[in-house]
């Protein structure tokens, strides 16, 4: 089978997201066995440097690390959100849940670089708490691939899943230490999600998080990720590098979390606790 | 005219109190109330009550003005003879075992008999200093003659300046770095991880917990202001416990990348050691029995400013200089005592030895000095797990490496202390 490659130009407003996202609601699928095959594209994009210092600035890179190894991700989520919100989608946008997100980099990208940005759907997997499919994103640069990644998402609560069973890739068999403590602001939601469009309600104030069942707001897993390897990576422009992370539990806002890992040479382990080192928020690990 | 031949220098035994945190149980306590007690425990082991001993070497890195003459006291405040000459050195951590170095010498030249080395240190009853502009305006005030110029220097007078006094601070004045983020800067540079400090930690604090369990302090200390036992130390110590400290030093010099934290780094220490050392002739005159033998000894400094080299390993280069004059290897040990100043000192300076570049371009040798069998280093704990008062360090290691030597019956040691200001001290010590 085939599979045309839809583009979208332009980017939906916000409004428009979210009221989409909310509508998509009704969506009550039957056993989905197979995981339709959608490609989504968007076929022309600049890297904006001010985007990228405002991104740096909120997740705590330097401007001498160039264009944070997660940045790219920035990029694809109105293909994501776009897929989520359409028919193709199986299930509703509101309540699925970021489980993993595993990312590659095989070209540093620059400020200015003109990119292709694609997204495909991927496999479907079984989960203990629903039905896990993953989406395949990729940026490629004068169709070259330079950046690709893998989000592994969560229906929770679906009772019969098709798929082979979720295996963490991240056995922790070393032993971490605490590195450094930061603070997870209030805002930092609201923040995060001005910068990157994603503005979940779950993730803006602690109002809205309760409406769907969060006692406060949390933060944007992809932020928390994001604050944890800016202290990992080197301090310098990186050409190759590549880092997987498992989501583990919210972080609350405002909220204070511990950095704990295990260096290598070219690399760490690392899981993001709760302030006392024993809950972890995420687990991962980087390689450059 | 005869010049005496050179005769070996004894090590009889040691003496200290345990150890404290700053600003627990000794916080009330005056370095020479703590040296006082330190050196009449020694008197009182070996029965040298009005004994006229040859001198008394000690030093403290934390200093009172008031306390330019603090050895001397405190032989004063003992029963030893009153004739008992004394006098104070300084030399940073290396205080204790330059101490014992100096008095060993004069003991090898014939100088003297027999002499006490050791060394006394509070955090907790720092001196505080007047606000610098606050003394330079009082100074000027006492130089003046007429009442208009006290007036005039009385008038420069702020109350901020009351409010401002100059605290001693642990820092090395050329770089205004802290020991420690100069000790985070040589883990950085010798890439030494943090789960190898930790677990460095670990075993010092297991060591020193044993070697009590073992009864080996009981001659070797006397109990001070009702402790009997170094209270920095933790028996019940995990890995996991280590694993959850945060760095401490990182912030200035590797922001969220640091490896020291207070697990692997010593605390500011309180505390006195002393070391009783004599001739061979004057030890058999009193029945003493020798522990062992201090027989070599080295300092080194290195440049921290220009050069950029390690704040803290100075004593990677004395050694190797004193195993050529001595024409040993770094192997030829039983027992290793290198001063935890910091997990990563004794880390980065055992790489160092390893390291052919470094071996060959700092040390000018052919080949590295090699590995050292980690089950002979710090045997029965050190400074991690016991505190360390600065200047009290030596006299602690020497007294604890003659005894481990006694008890083996023979063999050889090797003492390796840094010091502030780029500074190592190091020795051997035979029986």
């Amino acid at each position: 089978m085939t599979t045309t490659t839809q583009e979208i130009t332009g980017s939906p407003s916000l409004a428009a997201t979210f009221f989409r996202a909310l509508g998509t609601g009704g969506k009550r699928p039957g056993l989905v066995k197979t995981l339709p095959k959608v490609e989504l594209a968007i076929p022309a994009v600049t890297l904006d440097a001010q985007h990228i210092a405002r991104y740096a600035a909120l997740c705590g890179f330097s401007a001498s690390q160039g264009v944070p190894l997660i940045y790219p991700q920035m990029l694809t989520f109105p293909l994501v959100t776009a897929y989520m919100c359409s028919p193709e989608c199986p299930w509703p946008a509101m309540g699925t849940v970021h489980l993993a997100n595993t990312i590659e980099q095989y070209k540093s990208l620059r400020a200015g670089d003109k990119v292709r940005v694609e997204m495909g759907t991927g496999e479907l997997f079984t989960h203990e708490k629903g039905q896990g499919f993953t989406l395949d994103l990729r940026i490629l640069r004068d169709g070259e691939l330079v950046w690709s990644a893998t989000q592994s998402l969560l229906r929770v609560g679906v009772k019969e899943t098709s798929g082979q069973p979720f295996t963490s890739q991240l056995a922790l068999d070393t032993s971490l230490s605490c590195q450094t403590e930061f603070t997870a602001p209030a805002d930092i939601g609201r923040r995060y999600g001005a910068v990157s469009g994603d503005r979940n309600p779950i993730h803006l104030t602690a109002i809205t998080a309760k409406l769907f069942g969060f006692k406060r707001a949390i933060a944007h897993g992809m932020w928390t990720k994001a604050r944890a390897i800016s202290y990992l990576l080197p301090a310098d422009r990186l050409e190759r590098a590549s880092v997987a992370v498992e989501f583990k539990t919210p972080l609350m806002l405002p909220g204070r979390a511990a950095l704990w890992t295990e260096r290598s040479d070219h690399g760490a382990q690392f899981e993001v606790r709760d302030k006392k080192g024993v809950r972890p928020h995420l687990r991962g690990q980087l390689s450059y | 005219m005869t010049t005496p031949s050179i005769r070996r220098v004894a090590i009889l035994g040691g003496n200290r109190i345990p150890f404290a945190r700053s600003n627990t149980v000794y916080s009330q306590a005056s370095n020479q109330e703590m040296l006082t007690a330190t050196l009449q425990g020694l008197v009182d082991r070996f029965n040298l009550h009005g004994e006229r001993l040859g001198d008394v070497v000690a030093g403290a890195v934390m200093k009172h003005s008031r306390d330019f003459n603090l050895v001397r006291e405190s032989v004063l405040s003992t029963t030893l003879a009153r004739e008992t000459p004394a006098f104070d050195i300084q030399q940073a951590c290396g205080t204790g075992l330059e101490a014992a170095m100096i008095v060993a010498n004069k003991i090898a030249l014939g100088h003297i008999d027999s002499g006490i080395a050791g060394g006394v240190d509070t955090t907790s009853d720092a001196p505080i200093a007047l606000n610098e502009k606050l003394r330079k305006i009082l100074l000027d005030l006492s130089r003046a003659k007429t009442g208009a110029q006290r007036l005039t220097a009385a008038m420069r007078i702020r109350p901020s300046m009351l409010l401002k006094p100059a605290l001693p601070r642990n820092g090395e004045p050329r770089t205004g770095l802290s020991m420690g983020e100069h000790a985070e800067q040589m883990a950085r540079e010798w890439a030494i991880p943090r789960e190898a400090q930790d677990e460095l930690a670990l075993k010092s604090h297991q060591n020193l917990a044993k070697a009590y369990e073992h009864g080996f302090f009981t001659d070797l200390m006397t109990p001070f202001k009702g402790v009997t036992k170094d209270n920095n130390l933790r028996a019940d110590l995990t890995i996991e416990k280590l694993r959850s400290l945060k760095p401490v030093f990182d912030r200035q010099v590797a922001p969220g990348q640091g490896t020291l934290t207070a697990g692997n780094s010593t605390p500011l220490t309180d505390g006195a050691s002393a070391v009783l050392l004599a001739s061979e002739e004057w030890a058999a005159a009193r029945n003493l029995p020798v522990q062992a033998y201090i027989s070599f000894s080295e300092v080194a400094a290195v440049d921290f400013f220009d050069k950029k080299e390690g704040l803290l390993m100075a004593p990677a280069y004395a050694v190797p200089r004193m195993l050529a004059r001595a024409g040993l290897t770094l192997q030829d040990f039983d027992y290793y005592e290198i001063h935890e100043a910091f997990a990563a000192q004794v880390l980065c300076t055992l790489a160092a030895w390893q390291d052919k570049v470094f071996c060959k371009q700092q040390l000018g040798l052919d080949k590295s000095l090699g590995k050292i069998d980690m089950k002979k280093l710090n045997v029965n704990g050190s400074s991690l797990a016991a505190g360390h008062p600065f200047a009290a360090t030596g006299g602690r290691i020497v007294a604890t490496l003659a005894k481990m030597l006694a008890q083996k019956g023979s063999g050889r040691g090797l003492i390796s202390i840094c010091a502030a200001g780029g500074q190592g001290v190091v020795a051997i010590i035979e029986r």
